[in-house]
């Protein structure tokens, strides 16, 4: 009791983070309940009525297709979190996994797996993700496991040192001396102890997997219209600039309040869950 | 000291080796793989042609001992859409790169180092509270919607600076030209990549200053800017290094998204260039090209360490 207090009030002491949680729930209301409560179609075109200013009708006015942009941003708020939230899921998986058997098991199968994060360290991960797009397409499914995949060598690294640095400690040993499988330890004594470093690499993982997204997307390479994306919005303002910059700096807004919510909340995590960090 | 770079550096041919291989195996085992540039071709006969052209006849294994055999020997193979050899394309583009990286480079040290200073000297005081504010607008923001954002401020609303390119169209080497086009991208790239220097000088200065030595630095009456300048950052340097080693391969990579804002005719372009065009040779070159540079950038970190701690010894 006194220790779940301790960990309240280390919680209430961090403002940022707290207003960060309300955020993103607040945004993910938004792009659950938004496409359907908001009038206007995201791909419905009103050849009429192209790149007209903010109004009652619009909120955020209309793109050159006529498009209403509010719509599109919610539309694409849903592809843009969906692949945020996913792709971590696949990186934190894929990483957790493979740094956690090199570090127990060690041997031939520790060399293997540190061998790659060495290669995949030292392909920047922008490149990895233009290699893969290309060579297996944009399907969005595709572009999630991309970008998920591109972070598994940062993920792996620090799992693999506390699996590591815990394999012959006194309750691994005491444990498989009552006869605990390699799983069970590993899942039930060992990752606790990774946790908390590994909750705080995922939630700045989920920002960073949403600029990658975004990043794809602008070029070209990522979610493809007429599905929208924060980043495909982006692509098509930029031929736009000189008659309406104001449809380059909605999309991007969006993707910067989202970036910023998840990194406060991963910063104030660090600080209430891992003291060394 | 020679055997452990002897040894670095063969550990680095291997990761290379690693790299080629996994891109390649990438490239030619997905479903729209290399033979699928020739499906436009009209007649089987010059399907065939095409096909043996590029050596796709051959078994993949085969390609890519004989890709692996030009590779050590210096040729990287022709490009598919501009006919040019690979290994040619890359030193064009690189040398454009960096251009754009040098400058940025320098941005990001000075201002990160001199912000994390800053942030570490008033602790919890507003000057940090403000670097803390900027530092994470930088990490979030991102860095492409910034370029944007800075190309219909300065460029479209105020004409102050060139909108795209590095250099003005037709006219002859001009320096003042060339770092006009370059403000932009490089103050941009700075501003994105700045907040890891600043975190990364602000928590090891933090850690150097709350240090035994310094103590008694102060206790002797040393001026306060002696000890911060002489007796801390260099204490605090290791960490600093490796964050600016990390930045320079990020930097040389050719910084992909950025280079396309400002369609500045790098490394990065050309990477997107030929990943949508499907340039096979280009793509595999350049992959294994950057992996090199990490590689070489890495190692020189690695010696700095030495220089900048002199307890840090290469047996």
């Amino acid at each position: 009791m006194a220790e779940r207090s301790r960990l309240l009030r280390k919680i209430l002491r961090q403002p940022l983070g707290i207003a960060a949680v309300c955020g993103i729930l607040l945004l993910v209301l938004l792009m659950i309940f938004g496409p359907g409560l908001y009038p206007h179609e995201p791909n419905r075109t009103a050849p009429l009525a192209t790149l007209q200013a903010p109004s009652a009708e619009h909120w955020l006015g209309t793109d050159e297709l006529g498009r209403d942009v509010f719509a599109r941003i919610l539309a694409g708020g849903r592809v843009s979190l969906a692949v945020g939230l996913i792709a971590m899921l696949v990186g934190l998986t894929i990483g957790s996994v493979a740094g956690a058997a090199a570090g127990y098991y060690g041997g031939w199968i520790e060399n293997l797996v540190m061998r790659l994060v060495d290669v995949f360290m030292a392909i920047p991960a922008f490149f990895l993700i233009l290699v893969i797009v290309t060579s297996f397409g944009n399907h969005p499914l595709m572009i999630i496991l991309t970008v998920g995949f591109s972070f598994w060598s940062q993920m792996a690294r620090p799992v693999y040192a506390e699996f590591k640095k815990f394999r012959n400690a006194e309750f691994v040993e005491a444990s498989q001396a009552l006869g605990g499988g390699n799983l069970r330890v590993m899942a039930r004594h060992i990752f606790p102890q990774v946790m908390p470093q590994a909750v705080v690499l995922a939630t700045l993982g989920v920002g960073w997997a949403i600029l990658s997204e975004a990043g794809l997307s602008y070029l070209g390479l990522g979610i493809q219209p007429p599905l929208s994306s924060w980043g495909n919005m982006l692509q098509n303002a930029q031929a736009y600039l000189w008659l309406n910059p104001m449809l380059a700096v909605y999309p991007g807004i969006f993707i910067a309040v989202t970036v910023l919510l998840f990194n406060l909340l991963g910063n104030a995590l660090r600080d209430v869950l891992d003291p060394r960090g | 000291m020679t055997g452990y770079v002897a040894n670095r550096l063969a550990q680095g041919i291997l990761v290379l080796f690693l790299i080629s291989l996994v891109t390649f195996s990438l490239i030619n085992f997905a479903p729209g793989g290399p033979s699928s540039l020739v499906s436009m071709e009209s007649t089987a006969e010059q399907r065939e042609a095409r096909l043996r052209q590029y050596g796709l006849d051959q078994p993949a294994p085969v390609r890519y001992l004989r890709w692996l055999a030009g590779a050590v020997r210096g040729d990287l193979g022709d490009s598919i859409n501009q006919g040019l050899p690979v290994e040619r394309l890359l030193v064009q583009r690189m040398t454009v790169t960096l251009q754009l990286a040098g400058y940025a480079m320098l941005l990001t040290a000075v201002f990160g180092i001199l912000f994390g200073v800053l942030g570490a000297l008033h602790h919890n005081r507003w000057p940090d509270h403000i670097v803390s504010v900027v530092t994470t607008l930088g990490m979030s923001v991102p860095n492409f919607w910034l370029g944007i954002v800075a190309i219909i401020v300065f460029a479209v609303t105020l004409g102050w600076l060139p909108a795209a390119g590095n250099a003005t169209l037709g006219g002859g080497f001009d320096l003042s030209d060339r770092l006009r086009h370059a403000v932009l991208p490089a103050g941009v790239l700075a501003f994105s990549l700045m907040p890891n220097v600043v975190r990364v000088t602000r928590s090891a200065l933090l850690e150097v200053l709350a240090s035994d030595f310094v103590r008694t630095a102060r206790a002797k009456g040393l001026p306060q800017r002696g000890i911060v300048w002489k007796h801390t950052l260099r204490n605090a340097l290791v960490p600093v290094i490796s964050i600016l080693g990390l930045i320079t391969t990020v930097l040389l990579s050719g910084s992909v998204v950025i280079e396309s804002v400002f369609g500045w005719p790098g490394l990065g372009r050309l990477a997107i260039d030929a990943a949508s065009g499907r340039d096979y040779p280009v793509i595999l070159g350049v992959t294994v090209m950057v992996g090199a540079l990490t590689v070489i950038v890495n190692l020189v970190v690695d010696l700095l360490y030495a220089v900048a701690d002199p307890r840090i010894r290469y047996g």
